[in-house]
């Protein structure tokens, strides 16, 4: 951690764009005011839109950024891929799939979607798993991206198909399917909060593990580690942490993405650099973006997956541009 | 003086079957109508049979006059025809949504005539009026006083034009007593009020120029959408949490498209801002059906909207004093 080259530019960086998050919103909130809430006073109303409406989005975004930034690492290491993103393999479709069917079932998006959105996530981890098994695709990182966007496809058209049967369903999950922090409150945070915990520890267990694994199986057998253990964490710590952040903030693209290959391109490709790196940028990203989805089209709010898509759309192009993909 | 008789008789008899004849003739002929529609006039001829209504509004205004469809489109957020009108509706076939039109079953239902909405496109009426003279009205969208001008063409159409101005007569008066009420429990205070859906993030408003709106404003409600619904749109984007300010009236509509209102307040009371609105504090949310207030418009809706108003004042009325 004092080895990783920007590890405190990074946490600086966050909490700039956390007090920026608190200070401006969609509202004719003055500055001014927003300041005074930060110093302890303020207006009752400013009090109520820093304190309640801002500060549970920045916490929320702070879990969900520093969840998927990990998840996207842990997944690229394991496959070796840069391109392994849960967004983009299908495991936030997984996820979201999962969600739609308890919605269409009964269940609300306020009640019971963390467990669910978990169980789908593993669901859409093994199938990712799966494809980097067949011959060629694992080993190739834009195909291994093909057969994810295949299943993310099929995933996300079945999705629709439950939108299609129940009309009433179909408008809860629509606003769910965009992704978005806006509206949620500390409970949300807190059920999700326990396996958080679980796979925090995980990652602690398999982050040294996993480094060894990445310089081959072989050797990570040779320095005692267990391979097939290694992989398995791996797979339940990104299928707790993509779901609970599907849970909070809806299936997010990119964020996996993006936040890896920063703090790669800052870090170098140790994965434990680049773990320590996500902590920080994940929730920079997360909470940058909610807060250009609140600025740009007030007095409404832009859904926060579609800035995240558009932030990191053209990262994705970039690194399949540069002539080639270098394997982790 | 028995064949004088009887040749009167025969004449008489020769003389009604002539008229009888001509007066069949100029029925037949007055029975033959042209309606203007945004596609063109259209002829009618006789009294339609079978008739698909493709627009909730045609819908209840053909029911409304007495005349039951047999193919419809579903409603806003359903699966059938909307919950109000199931009942007078029965088995009526759905032939699609508003949106999507399922022209082969429209076809299915070999309709004499198609009654349609005014957002119906050139082509979808290019395929539709070779099934059946099918009537587009040319109205604005969003309009209070649109409804009965489509409810005067649909009924005209449909060779019920008597029903037609008597329906409209009967929401009328209605809109009237209302509006008595409205006046007997308000009095003074003030009647600000927006018609919303709660989403997670924040509020859908409706617009002023919508349907329900129209009704809300007839009976002396002042509705006030805070200039955040765009011009042509039937409501806003979700408004932010942030500036629930906008909306901060004494009196709120929540129109909810889950099947128990009282469900969906529940769930928009778990939001904090939402708890902040004065309607909320002072008991002056009223849940209304969505189907029927975002989505429905037609005589019948008008009755049961009307309703709707004239049983949030008799209960809330014990609140205000």
């Amino acid at each position: 951690m004092k080895s990783t080259p920007y590890y405190w530019p990074a946490w600086i960086l966050l909490g700039l764009v956390g007090l920026t998050s608190l200070l401006f919103g969609a509202g004719t909130l003055e500055l001014r005011q927003a300041f005074a809430v930060l110093a302890g006073q303020g207006t009752e109303e400013a009090r109520f839109i820093v304190l309640e409406l801002r500060l549970p989005r920045l916490a929320i975004g702070l879990v969900t950024g520093l969840a998927l930034g990990v998840a996207g690492a842990l997944l690229q290491t394991l496959t070796r891929n840069p391109l392994a993103e849960p967004g983009l393999l299908g495991v936030s479709a997984g996820s979201a799939f999962a969600v739609s069917l308890a919605i269409l079932a009964g269940a609300s998006t306020a009640t019971l979607t963390t467990l669910v959105s978990q169980a789908g996530a593993l669901a859409g981890c093994g199938l990712v798993i799966l494809a980097t098994r067949i011959q060629g695709v694992g080993q190739d990182p834009v195909r291994l991206v093909l057969a994810g966007a295949t299943l993310s496809a099929l995933l996300m058209s079945l999705t629709s198909l439950i939108m299609l049967i129940d009309q009433r369903a179909a408008d809860e999950i629509r606003f769910w399917i965009t992704g978005s922090i806006a509206g949620k409150n500390w409970e949300q945070l807190t059920t999700t909060l326990p396996t958080l915990v679980i796979s925090g520890f995980i990652v602690i267990a398999v982050a040294k593990p996993l480094a060894s694994l990445a310089l081959g199986e072989r050797v990570a057998r040779g320095l005692g580690h267990r391979p097939g253990l290694v992989q398995l964490g791996v797979v339940i710590a990104v299928a707790l942490l993509t779901g609970s952040a599907t849970a909070l903030a809806g299936p997010l693209m990119f964020v996996g993405l993006v936040v890896p290959f920063v703090a790669r391109a800052l870090g170098g490709a140790d994965i434990r650099k680049t773990l320590w790196l996500c902590l920080p940028l994940g929730p920079a990203m997360i909470i940058a973006a909610d807060t250009l989805s609140r600025l740009l089209v007030a007095p409404s709010e832009m859904p926060l997956g579609v800035i995240t898509a558009l932030l990191g759309a053209p990262v994705l192009l970039v690194i399949i541009r540069t002539r080639r993909i270098p394997t982790l | 003086m028995r064949i004088l008789q009887t040749d009167f008789s025969f004449r008489h008899l020769l003389g009604s079957l002539a008229f009888m004849v001509a007066m069949t003739a100029s029925l037949a002929h007055a029975d033959t109508r042209e309606i203007a529609t945004a596609y063109g006039p259209v002829s009618i001829n006789g009294t339609p049979e079978r008739v698909v209504t493709l627009y909730e509004g045609a819908l209840d205004a053909a029911i409304a006059t007495g005349v039951k469809p047999v193919g419809a489109v579903i409603t806003r957020g359903g699966t059938g025809v909307a919950e109000y009108i199931q009942e007078k509706a029965g088995n009526v076939e759905i032939v699609g949504a508003p949106g999507e039109i399922n022209i082969e079953a429209v076809v299915g239902q070999n309709p004499d005539l198609i009654l349609a909405s005014s957002r119906l496109t050139e082509e979808q009426y290019a395929l539709l009026s070779r099934i059946a003279p099918t009537i587009v009205p040319d109205f604005p969208t969003l309009s209070p006083e649109t409804w009965k001008k489509e409810t005067r063409l649909f009924s005209l159409a449909l060779g019920r034009e008597e029903a037609g101005t008597n329906i409209i007569d009967t929401v009328e008066e209605r809109t009237l007593e209302v509006a008595a009420l409205v006046e007997k429990h308000l009095g003074d205070t003030s009647t600000n009020t927006a018609v919303i859906r709660w989403m997670p993030q924040g509020p859908v408003v409706m617009s002023e120029d919508l349907f329900s709106s129209g009704l809300l404003a007839a009976t002396g409600f002042e509705v006030n959408a805070a200039d955040i619904v765009k011009e042509g749109r039937p409501h806003s984007h979700p408004l932010s949490q942030e500036n629930l300010g906008m909306i901060d009236h004494p009196w709120i509509f929540l129109a909810t498209l889950n099947a128990d209102g009282d469900e969906a307040l529940a769930a928009a009371r778990k939001s904090h801002a939402f708890q902040r609105l004065q309607a909320n504090r002072n008991d002056r949310i009223i849940t209304v059906n969505g189907q029927l207030w975002s989505s429905a418009s037609g005589p019948l809706a008008a009755l049961q909207i009307l309703d709707d108003i004239a049983d949030a004042m008799k209960s809330r009325s014990s609140a205000t004093q």
